[in-house]
């Protein structure tokens, strides 16, 4: 048997044991740490699914984020009637038993796995300014999907807006300040912007991109709030919104571009396609940064109005 | 020189307005305005292209299908964008006027315009889904705008339900991608054949798009976010974005579902339907506040639509595309008229309707029109629509439908003539009113004339239709 196939294996088993012991924990931090292991086995699987790029933004977004997300909600969630969580894990496990089950039988079914579009996609990757497939999709073939997505975000930092609207509905959310925090912060905020340049960089040729760069910058903001080092900015100041939407509106002006002059939404320029799709990317990482850190609670936790006594709790 | 490409402009035109009101903060009105106009230009030119000139195609980034996404607009596409560009301009008059409108209306509605022009002219499974999130995010936030306690719960529903049909849709996409390697709806639709791939994914699919447009007994959702959120968030959450899901099933039916699944299947979903829109008029009548009434009422109507699924083309068709845009009309205008009684009586109270309408008769002449499209009595466009589907029903032989069709126009009766009843009753004391502001008033006229002409003016649109697949 060689190793990769011991390792698959591994994590087939490993994969939903663990996704069991996340629904079935009755503690709720216990499960949250659960979880995020999970995430990391869940990018490894796709590692070994030979799909890097997903493995990245399964670390980097559905754990990383995610968990210190779900995380900062304890407080929350622990201060309301505790639900039975036990009788919501066998419905979980029935629910997902069915999905499998429908799942299996339809694949077993699937042709055998063709070519799909890889011809076509690896045929048009030298007019597509970049050298890695899957941001030739992303930026380029699919772009439209993108850019709609990056509106999705918009439209998610309006929502998260007009459901924490003023500083007192933040300060209760506010998690208090870790001696901790703080010494990590410092360790690892600076390797957080660099290995964020890095993968946007490093997008146009192998995996990499704005969405996991953008991820790997917020969790080092995140880290900054917590440790009270960033003062959040709020939403009604137009910095932050123009820094948000610098991005789409980058992106929205090379998409209309092409349309001015007869041609087709988001046609590149084969010769500017490179640099347009890296300026591109390297906006936007800052956009997914700033609509992720929006998640947090403790984002306002030192607005304008916040006295500094209620900042600076005793750790 | 070539005609712009209208097809394009629909989507960006909402697009670039929705982000500079995201900048603009609390000055974004002028910008809905503006953005308003723009987008109401872009429809125009191309139902007139479509008109002139059939199906429209264009291949974003140049790149062809399967490689690109394709946009495609015809009949349906350009009469959902009309829809959305009337209602949408007069939500945005209605706004403007309506006291205690959330500034965050604006950018939140844009966004949402912009998905609806999206989802109306794509070619493409997952570029629809992508457009489905766009709408959940604007959906939802739409409904938290009223910040209270009850709308974020409701706006909370909203979206962990709408998120997971639009899981359950992006499970059947991949699964049609992986056995088919396109996305382009007409080239799945000549790829698929009956077997378990197929009946998996789009079994789940449809389950996806059934819970994101309410079908009975999926419709748990929609009461508390109608009637929770802002007065002119209601108004485009009924008139427009609840309608969304039924495009896509409507393009998926009959583009891609293969014709051997669709007699059984689309008799359950008639079935569904069907006690959908008997028991969402049954709960309306026994509603005590008038936006629960509306959004029950809402149940009732989308229940009419799934009709379609097991009629069949042809009238049916015509039927509920026509039943979705003067549904549109008609119910925006009836959540406009609410939020002005909710704003001038402090409440919406059924009771607090009495002797109500002789000082607001603008509201209840706006709530008498709109409500014909709702029983689907002439000269209204659900007449019109409700016609089509009769005709349809006695047409292929299944009668039943019919007499859903016919009580389900009594029960609507019952709850709407109850609503005027009230309002034209002597008022029990002189209890203080605030007047309603004519901004707030008039476009919900117009859009209950809109509903009333569709009723006298329909071949043009019906033959719009004609120009589709």
């Amino acid at each position: 048997m060689s190793a990769g196939l011991a390792i698959d294996a591994a994590l087939a088993l490993v994969l939903p044991v663990l996704a069991w012991a996340v629904v079935a924990t009755p503690d709720l931090r216990k499960a949250i740490v659960l979880f995020m292991a999970l995430g990391l086995v869940a990018a490894l699987a796709w590692a070994r699914l030979a799909a890097p790029d997903i493995a990245l933004v399964e670390a980097a977004i559905g754990t990383g984020v995610t968990g210190a997300l779900l995380m900062s909600c304890v407080p929350w969630a622990e201060s309301l009637t505790p639900a039975s969580r036990r009788a919501r894990a066998d419905l979980a496990l029935a629910g997902a038993l069915a999905v499998v089950a429908c799942l299996g039988w339809a694949i077993r079914a699937l042709p055998e796995a063709g070519p799909g579009l890889t011809p076509a996609v690896l045929g048009a990757l030298e007019v597509s300014g970049v050298e890695h497939p899957v941001t030739a999709v992303l930026l380029n073939y699919r772009s439209y999907d993108t850019l709609l997505e990056i509106v999705v975000l918009v439209a998610a930092a309006i929502g998260i807006d007009a459901v924490l609207p003023d500083d007192d509905a933040r300060r209760r959310l506010a998690p208090p300040a870790r001696s901790l925090v703080g010494v990590l912060s410092h360790l690892l905020v600076p390797g957080a912007v660099l290995v964020a340049g890095f993968l946007v960089w490093k997008g146009a040729h192998a995996p990499g991109g704005a969405f996991q760069a953008g991820a790997v910058l917020a969790a080092g903001g995140i880290l900054l709030l917590f440790a009270r080092r960033l003062r959040p900015v709020p939403f009604a100041a137009r910095a932050l919104r123009g820094a948000l939407l610098a991005g789409p509106l980058l992106f929205l002006g090379v998409a209309v571009a092409p349309l001015v002059r007869g041609g087709r939404l988001l046609e590149l320029p084969v010769a500017w396609a490179g640099v347009l799709i890296l300026a591109i990317e390297t906006v936007l990482v800052v956009t997914i940064a700033i609509v992720l850190l929006m998640f947090f609670p403790a984002r306002v936790l030192a607005s304008s109005r916040a006295p500094a006594a209620t900042v600076e709790d005793p750790p | 020189m070539t005609e712009p490409a209208w097809v394009a402009g629909v989507v960006v035109i909402p697009l670039v307005g929705a982000l500079i009101a995201v900048l603009a903060g609390r000055r974004a009105a002028p910008i809905a305005v503006v953005t308003a106009v723009g987008a109401a230009v872009a429809a125009a030119a191309l139902v007139r292209q479509i008109a002139r000139d059939g199906v429209v195609e264009h291949a974003v980034g140049g790149w062809a299908a399967p490689l690109g996404i394709a946009l495609r607009a015809d009949g349906l596409s350009a009469l959902f964008v009309a829809a959305v560009a009337v209602v949408g301009t007069a939500a945005i008059v209605y706004a403007l006027a309506h006291p205690g409108t959330p500034h965050r209306f604006h950018a939140a509605w844009l966004l949402g315009w912009a998905g609806l022009a999206a989802l109306a002219v794509s070619a493409d499974a997952f570029n629809l889904y992508v457009a489905l999130e766009l709408l959940t995010l604007a959906g939802a936030t739409l409904v938290a705008l009223a910040s209270e306690a009850a709308a974020l719960r409701a706006a909370l529903r909203y979206i962990l339900l709408a998120l997971a049909g639009s899981l359950a849709y992006l499970f059947g996409v991949v699964l049609l991608y992986a056995a088919h390697a396109t996305l382009e709806l007409s080239a799945l639709g000549a790829a698929v054949t009956p077997g378990p791939v197929t009946a998996v994914a789009i079994a789940a699919m449809v389950a996806g798009l059934a819970l994101k447009s309410a079908l009975f007994p999926l419709h748990g959702w929609l009461p508390p976010a109608y009637a929770g959120a802002p007065a002119a968030s209601a108004v485009v959450l009924a008139g427009l974005l609840g309608k969304a899901s039924f495009l896509v099933l409507v393009r998926l039916w009959f583009e891609v579902v293969p014709p051997s699944l669709r007699p059984d299947a689309g008799l359950l979903l008639g079935v569904l339907g069907a006690a959908g829109a008997l028991w969402g008029a049954v709960l309306a009548l026994r509603q005590t506040r008038l936006r629960r009434l509306l959004a029950y009422s809402s149940v009732g109507q989308l229940g009419y639509l799934f009709l379609v699924f097991p009629l069949g083309t042809g009238p049916a068709l015509a039927g509920a595309v026509y039943l979705v845009l003067a549904h549109a009309a008609a119910k925006a205008a009836l959540f406009m008229a609410a939020g002005s009684i909710e704003r001038a009586c402090g409440s919406d109270e059924l009771g607090a309707l009495r002797g109500l309408a002789p000082r607001m008769p603008l509201t209840f002449l706006t709530i008498g029109l709109a409500g014909l499209t709702l029983m689907g009595l002439p000269p209204s466009g659900g007449f019109v629509a409700k016609w089509l589907l009769l005709g349809a029903s006695l047409e292929t032989g299944q009668w039943w439908w019919a007499i859903v069709l016919v009580v389900g126009g009594f029960l609507a009766a019952a709850y709407v003539f109850r609503v005027l009843r009230l309002a034209f009753l002597p008022a029990a004391g002189a209890a203080a009113i605030a007047r309603a502001p004519r901004g707030a008033e008039l476009p919900a006229l117009a859009l209950a004339l809109v509903s009333l002409g569709l009723g006298l003016a329909a071949a043009p649109p019906l033959a719009l239709l004609g120009a589709g697949p």
